[in-house]
C-alpha cells in the first residue's frame, strides 16, 4: 500500500529557524529561565543578498525585456517567496516553477505570471553564478572547536590526510549533508578571519575538519566555504572545479538543505 | 507528475533492524537518525523503528534530537552531540536527552546549566582515539575524567557513557584506536564511574568485527540498506535498500529517453557518461544529467509515462551509483531535494 505524503512534512519547508535554539531562552517549567545565555552559532547557515539578485535580475532582464525568471527548486535554493516577487517587481514576464510550487506561489503572485514549462533565461547569470555578475548565496559554518595534531596523525575516515608537522586542527559545521561535497575533502579551503585554510581528510556528513596552522581562531568564529570572489571570499567556482558538479546543483542542494538568513 | 518521488518501504526498514539488531546483539542498536534519517524522513522512521523496539536513538543536533523524542516517547534514550550553547543545553535537559561531550569546554558548559536548573545530565564523554575530529585527546583524558568526577559528586552530571568513532583505515590502527578506547574506560572506570554504555563502532566494524561492539553500536547507513562503498554486499549484510528514487519517463526518442530527475533535484550530474541503471531486460547508460531531466539509453522499449527506477533495491543502489564518482551512498540518499516528495509503503 502506497501513503503518499503521510509522514514526511518537508524537512526544510517547516519553517526551520535560522538556529532556532541559540540565543533563545528556553527553560524548564517551574525552573528558572536561562536568561542570559550567549548566542553562539553552530549550524552552517546559508545568507542570501536580496540586493545582488535585485542588481542580476535587472541585469538579466535589461538584455532580455520581460523575460521568464527560473525559479525552480525553491529559486535554486534562494527561496521562492523572496526571488519570485523579486523578479516580477523587476519586469520579469513570468517565473517558471516546478509544478509543486505553483498553488503555493499562486497565493501571492498573479497565476497568469506562474509558468510551469520552458525555459528560464539565463539563471546563473540571476543567482550569480556565471562571471560578472554577483553571488546571492554564500555558506558559512562554524568553528566548534580546537585540537592539537601531531607530526604524523591523520585526519577522519580513511586518514586521507596525515598532517606533515605539528599543528592545529579546527572542527567546522557542515558536512555533506549539508551540500558540503565529500569531494571537496582536501581539496578546496575555507575562508576564518580573513585567512584561507585547507579543508583537510574526508568531509564527513555534518562536519568538517579544517587546518588552521598557527592562526589565531577560537571556537565561535564564522568558517566561509564560499561567498563573493569579489570581496576575497572563496569562490563556488572553485568547487564546481573540485567536484566537477555545476554551480547551480552545488548552489541548490546548499540554500535547500541549510537555514537561510537575507540581508539588504 | 512530471518529477521524481522517494519512496520508501517501511518493511524492509524494519527486517534490516532486525538483521543488524540480531547481527550485534547482546550489544544494543542505537539508530542514527541525522539529518533527517539520512534523508529517508525522520518522523516515520523513528516512528517505526520505536514501534520495532528500538530503544537508542542518535541525532546530530538538539533540534532533531528533541523532534525525535516527541515521536518516540519517553520510553526511548536519544543521544545527541554536537556541540551547543546553554540555550540548547537546557532544552537537551528539559527533554532528558543523552549529551555526548567531546570538549572540556562543553562539559563546563552543561555542568552550569545543570546547576542553573537543577537538574542533572546524563553525559557521554568522547575520547580521541584517532579520528581527530571531535573528542578528548589521550593525554588530556585523565584531567578530564578528574574534573567529571568531581561535577558528578557535586550531582550535577552523571557519566554514563565512554565513547569513541573510529577511522575505519585499516584494521590495525582500528585495533590501536580499540586499545586507546579501553585504556580511557579503564581511567573512567578506576576514577569510580560505573558506566552504563560503551560505544565505539559504526556501520562497518559493529557489522565484521566483534570485539568492537561493546555495549551499544551506532548505526544508520545499514539500517537503511546502504551499504558501505567498496565494502560486502547487501545478501552477506543480510540488508537491502529501503528506497527508491523513481522518475517518469518524459520523453523518448531513438538515441535517448528523457527521465523527470536531475541535477537540481539532488542527482549528481557527475553520474553522466560514468554510471549505468537498470531497466527491465538490460542496462542503460546515464548520458546527460541536466536541471530538471536526464537523458539515458539505450532504452528501445520506453514510453512516455513509464516510471524508472534510477536507485532501490531492484536495480542499481545508490552505493553502486556512488561508487561510479567515487563518493559513498550516504552522499547520493542525503543530496536527494527535500523537495522530492517522500512516499511510504508498510
Amino acid at each position: 500500500m502506497l501513503r503518499g505524503g503521510t509522514g514526511w512534512t518537508g524537512w526544510r519547508l517547516r519553517g526551520r529557524a535560522p538556529d532556532s535554539l541559540d540565543g533563545v531562552t528556553l527553560g524548564i517549567p517551574g525552573r528558572p529561565a536561562l536568561g542570559h545565555a550567549t548566542p553562539k552559532r553552530t549550524t552552517a547557515t546559508a545568507r542570501i543578498s536580496r540586493a545582488a539578485l535585485e542588481v542580476n535580475l535587472h541585469a538579466v532582464l535589461a538584455s532580455t525585456p520581460a523575460g521568464v525568471i527560473d525559479v525552480r527548486a525553491d529559486a535554486w535554493g534562494h527561496g521562492i517567496e523572496v526571488v519570485a516577487p523579486l523578479a516580477l517587481a523587476a519586469g520579469a514576464a513570468a517565473v517558471l516553477v516546478d509544478e509543486s510550487a505553483a498553488p503555493e506561489l499562486e497565493r501571492f503572485a498573479d497565476s497568469a505570471r506562474i509558468v510551469v514549462d520552458g525555459v528560464g533565461i539565463a539563471p546563473n547569470a540571476v543567482y550569480g553564478l556565471s562571471p560578472g555578475f554577483t553571488p546571492a548565496l554564500s555558506l558559512s559554518g562554524w568553528v566548534l572547536s580546537l585540537k592539537a595534531l601531531h607530526e604524523g596523525e591523520g585526519v577522519s575516515y580513511g586518514y586521507t590526510y596525515r598532517a606533515p608537522r605539528d599543528t592545529t586542527v579546527a572542527l567546522v559545521t557542515g558536512g555533506y549533508a549539508q551540500g558540503v561535497v565529500r569531494a571537496l575533502g582536501n581539496a578546496a579551503s575555507v575562508l576564518i578571519a580573513g585567512e584561507r585554510h585547507p579543508i583537510v581528510g574526508r568531509v564527513a556528513m555534518d562536519v568538517c575538519v579544517v587546518d588552521i596552522g598557527s592562526a589565531a581562531v577560537a571556537p565561535g568564529d564564522e568558517a566561509m566555504f564560499f561567498g563573493r570572489p569579489a570581496a576575497g571570499e572563496p569562490s563556488l567556482a572553485d568547487w564546481a572545479a573540485a567536484t566537477g558538479m555545476t554551480p547551480g546543483e552545488l548552489v541548490t542542494a546548499v540554500g535547500l538543505r541549510n537555514p537561510r538568513e537575507y540581508t539588504a | 507528475m512530471t518529477g521524481p518521488r522517494l519512496d520508501i518501504d517501511l518493511d524492509a526498514f524494519a527486517a534490516n533492524l532486525g538483521a543488524v539488531g540480531d547481527r550485534v546483539a547482546p550489544a544494543q542498536l542505537m539508530l542514527v537518525v541525522k539529518d533527517d534519517a539520512y534523508g529517508h524522513g525522520l518522523e516515520p522512521i523513528v516512528r517505526r523503528a520505536a514501534a520495532e523496539g528500538v530503544r537508542w536513538f542518535g541525532a546530530f543536533d538538539v533540534r532533531e534530537a528533541l523532534l525525535t523524542r516527541t515521536v518516540a516517547g519517553h520510553d526511548v534514550r536519544v543521544f545527541t552531540w554536537l556541540t551547543v550553547a546553554a540555550a540548547g543545553i537546557g532544552a537537551a535537559l528539559a527533554a532528558d536527552l543523552d549529551l555526548g561531550v567531546g570538549d572540556p569546554d562543553f562539559l563546563e558548559e552543561i555542568a552550569a546549566v545543570a546547576r542553573r536548573v537543577d537538574a542533572t545530565a546524563r553525559v557521554h564523554l568522547k575520547v580521541d582515539t584517532g579520528l581527530h575530529r571531535n573528542g578528548i585527546r589521550p593525554e588530556d583524558w585523565g584531567t578530564v575524567i578528574g574534573r567529571a568526577r568531581a561535577l558528578a559528586d557535586s550531582g550535577v552530571i552523571s557519566l554514563v557513557g565512554v565513547w569513541s568513532h573510529i577511522a575505519e583505515a585499516s584494521d590495525e590502527e582500528d585495533d590501536a584506536a580499540r586499545a586507546a578506547f579501553d585504556a580511557a574506560v579503564a581511567t573512567a572506570e578506576a576514577a569510580g564511574f560505573d558506566l552504563e554504555v560503551r560505544h565505539l563502532s559504526a556501520s562497518a566494524a559493529a557489522f565484521a568485527r566483534p570485539e568492537f561492539r561493546y555495549d551499544l553500536v551506532r548505526v544508520g547507513a545499514f539500517c537503511y540498506g546502504i551499504r558501505s562503498a567498496g565494502g560486502p554486499d547487501e545478501p552477506e549484510l543480510r540488508i537491502r535498500p529501503i528506497a527508491s528514487l523513481r522518475a517518469p519517463v518524459t520523453h523518448v526518442a531513438d538515441h535517448a529517453v528523457t527521465i523527470g530527475v536531475g541535477a537540481l533535484h539532488g542527482l549528481p550530474s557527475t553520474l553522466a557518461k560514468q554510471a549505468t541503471l537498470v531497466v527491465a531486460g538490460g542496462r542503460v547508460d546515464v548520458l546527460r544529467v541536466d536541471e530538471a531531466h536526464s537523458l539515458i539509453g539505450p532504452w528501445s522499449h520506453a514510453r512516455i509515462g513509464d516510471e524508472f527506477t534510477v536507485f532501490g533495491p531492484d536495480g542499481r543502489s545508490a552505493t553502486d551509483l556512488a561508487e561510479a564518482i567515487g563518493t559513498v551512498g550516504e552522499e547520493i540518499l542525503v543530496r536527494v531535494s527535500p523537495l522530492v516528495p517522500r512516499s511510504y509503503s508498510s
